[in-house]
């Protein structure tokens, strides 16, 4: 089974931000990261998180009304050395 | 992100080409800094903004236009942001640090220019960087050969205004700079049509002082035996600096300096104890530059300092604050300015001690002396500049390379078997 890792996509950065400053204060865990190629076609700020924090980033989103794209699921292929540099 | 598209689209970038960049930049990041374990909380911030380079600042740019202000694109640590900022205008660093721009400035300069050089033009010749479609005018210098033509092919397309850097460091040379200043001071004033008074420049003295601060503060974090946060972290702070808002940068590097220091206080620190500690020195790494950072820091070492541009050379020293007409600001950023040791003035011996004194300040275990393909100056200067470590008994390896990828496994069969040689 391959590894996921969950992105939640945002229409601007202010939305990505304010989620993620709101789940840092509940200690939920995310990693602000470029949206990858495969979630979307446009460069921009989105939140890698865990799958079994999406309900929790779900409602937080809903009740802060931060704006969420979509989330988007991708498969974990980060390696530092890949030595592919942009 | 729709937003992005269409402020893009609004400055003539051509999208299909960027796009081909936008593809990229996520794994890059992704295997370069979100692979990094313990980062500081505080690179939220710069992962932010590298998330959407293309996006956040730009916007805010052409939010200052919008409002009659001027936009300054820049090159060079000897262009003083002070003068550019003293009139209401925004200095900002341009593109020139990916292979994806080299082609198209291949396009019309020889094969046998540096890749800073080619990466800028083709930024700009393609309509593939938005800092270099919003700048409204370009401020050049006379640091290289490569660079002088640059100007003369970018200026028949934007306005340039090149300042003439002396090569010497006589008290003549340092007048000469002064008067370069004062005609920059003109020329601002002139495009943007505000009078830069002693009360502006001050103020700007006082900002751009305290942006260098902060990179001093972030800086003095890693001379700390405890490795509070990893080279390539601090190598895109470096690099993000050049095109941030100044105050806010400074207040952002500030909060994440406390956790640094806390972190030093506490022990914490991205490298296992006994990690062989690299000064890198030579040519500057524009974004998104991370190539060597990133083979050094997977290779079992860590980078604690930068003798570069996109480092110390930015940095280190202030503007006196204390002067209070024009003509004598302006002698003291020439002063300042004047205090930075590139390659392309002779002699340079200020260099040499300049990397020395790191070396120790930095408690490096090894130089890695870094050059980029083409740039004559860095590269016989390296001639010096390995002689001297050597005679200090500082392992030192000299390295030349480019953007392109083609060499990283040859370069990460050099830099492993430097650090084991360091770590035997």
């Amino acid at each position: 089974m391959q590894d996921i890792q969950h992105y939640v996509l945002f229409p601007n950065h202010d939305n990505a931000m304010r989620l993620y400053r709101e789940l840092k204060k509940l200690g939920v865990r995310a990693v602000i990261a470029p949206t990858p190629r495969s979630a979307s076609k446009c460069c921009g700020v989105s939140l890698m998180v865990e799958e079994n924090d999406l309900g929790q980033i779900k409602e937080t989103a809903e009740e802060k009304e931060i704006e969420i794209l979509k989330i988007a699921e991708v498969e974990k292929d980060f390696n530092p050395r890949r030595d592919r540099y942009c | 992100m729709a937003d992005n598209h269409k402020m893009w689209e609004e400055l003539g970038m051509n999208l299909e080409l960027h796009d081909q960049l936008c593809a990229v930049l996520p794994q890059a990041v992704g295997d370069v800094f979100l692979t990094q374990e313990n980062r500081p909380e505080g690179m939220d911030y710069y992962d932010m903004v590298v998330a959407d380079i293309h996006g956040i600042r730009p916007s805010e740019l052409i939010a200052h236009q919008e409002k009659g202000g001027k936009v300054f694109g820049t090159f060079c640590v000897y262009v003083p942001d002070e003068v550019i900022f003293a009139a209401g205008a925004i200095a900002t660093g341009l593109c020139g640090g990916s292979q994806f721009w080299v082609p198209g400035g291949e396009k019309v300069l020889p094969t046998n220019t540096c890749p800073l050089i080619k990466a800028s033009v083709g930024a700009r010749l393609d309509r593939t960087c938005p800092f270099f479609r919003i700048a409204d005018m370009y401020i050049g210098e006379t640091t290289c050969d490569g660079k002088k033509k640059a100007w003369e092919i970018l200026a028949e397309d934007v306005p340039v205004h090149v300042m003439d850097l002396p090569q010497m460091k006589r008290a003549k040379d340092v007048k000469a700079w002064a008067e370069e200043i004062a005609a920059l001071k003109n020329a601002v004033e002139e495009f943007t049509g505000n009078k830069v008074t002693a009360e502006n420049l001050a103020e700007s003295i006082k900002l751009i002082n305290h942006k260098r601060k902060a990179l001093a503060r972030l800086y003095e974090c890693r001379k700390s035996e405890t490795v509070p946060i990893s080279g390539t972290d601090a190598l895109v702070i470096s690099q993000i600096a050049f095109y941030d808002d100044p105050a806010r940068f400074a207040q952002m590097t500030n909060k994440l300096c406390d956790e640094l220091e806390k972190r030093i206080a506490d022990g914490v620190s991205v490298a296992p104890a006994g990690t062989k500690r690299i000064m890198l020195t030579g040519t500057p790494l524009a974004i998104p530059n991370w190539k060597l950072h990133n083979i050094v820091e997977t290779s079992g070492a860590v980078v604690v300092c930068e003798e570069m541009c996109t480092g110390t050379r930015y940095f280190e020293r202030y503007v006196d604050e204390t002067k209070e007409t024009v003509e004598d600001q302006i002698d003291a950023i020439a002063e300042r300015y004047m205090g930075i040791n590139c390659a392309c003035f002779t002699p340079n011996h200020a260099r040499i001690d300049d990397i020395i004194r790191l070396a120790k300040e930095y408690k490096v275990d090894g130089i890695i002396d870094v050059n980029l393909k083409f740039c004559s100056l860095y590269d016989t200067e390296g001639y010096f500049v390995e002689r001297a470590l050597k005679e200090e008994g500082i392992p030192v390896l000299g390295i030349e390379t480019d953007y392109t990828d083609s060499d990283a496994q040859q370069l990460r069969t050099r830099v492993s078997a430097f650090v084991e040689m360091l770590n035997n």
